[in-house]
């Protein structure tokens, strides 16, 4: 079974957990993840400027554990991020931000990787709100 | 066509689980997960809507552990495992962010 997981919260909210864990369980059972879509609020996950206090789960270092160990698709909403000041290098650049703060396994890209994503996939599940 | 419909959102703060109860199907599943779980706070008026329904309830149960709410036995406690189970044995997932 082939699943795309869409994020819609920040790091620190309890949904931004439960999505890891689905994901997790979901490659745990022997299924696909065709990508890992994070927009709104998700995009906070891939930032590596997040500092998560000690005694309290690191989500964003979580993920890129995660995504480098299983070499999945984690693609960040452009829009989303930018307007978020979740830039990477090369949008740092392109915008004059000295603020670069998204690097690989991460990419920046548009919601038509969501879309795309749906389309190959049996399943789409989202996280956000609470 | 059956719908898993999941719920993170606590009952006593919007109408998130009334409007899910008005619309949700006779083959469709309900899962609580987040603070949704309080749902189940025994002789709440969401605990009785709940009851009255016949549709399938599920709990994911470590939310409902940490926040002490204890599983009625018309309610099915799920780990994560059984929620991508629940997710691949009904057609849709549609979350109420």
């Amino acid at each position: 079974m082939k699943f795309a997981i869409a994020l819609f919260s920040a790091a620190h909210a309890p949904s931004s957990r439960r999505a890891l864990l689905f994901a997790q369980a979901a490659l745990a059972g022997g299924h696909q993840i065709v990508r890992l879509f994070f927009y709104q609020d998700g995009v906070f996950n891939a930032s590596d400027a997040v500092v998560t206090p000690q005694d309290e789960l690191d989500l964003p270092k979580q993920w890129r554990a995660f995504i480098s160990e299983k070499q999945l698709d984690g693609v960040v909403c452009i829009a989303a991020a930018l307007r978020r000041g979740v830039l990477n290098e090369e949008e740092a650049r392109r915008y004059q931000r000295n603020a670069a703060s998204v690097s690989a396994p991460w990419e920046l890209s548009g919601l038509g990787q969501l879309h795309d994503a749906v389309q190959d996939a049996d399943r789409l599940i989202c996280f956000g709100g609470a | 066509m059956s719908t898993l419909h999941v719920l993170s959102h606590s009952p006593f703060g919007d109408d998130r689980l009334s409007s899910c109860l008005r619309l949700i199907g006779s083959a469709d599943a309900l899962l609580l997960c987040g603070d949704a779980v309080y749902a189940l706070q025994p002789d709440s008026a969401p605990f009785f809507a709940l009851q009255d329904r016949t549709i399938k309830v599920f709990v994911l149960d470590e939310d409902a552990q940490a926040r002490a709410i204890d599983i009625p036995d018309w309610a099915e406690a799920v780990d994560y495992p059984a929620f991508v189970e629940l997710s691949i044995h009904h057609d849709k997932v549609n979350s109420w962010l």
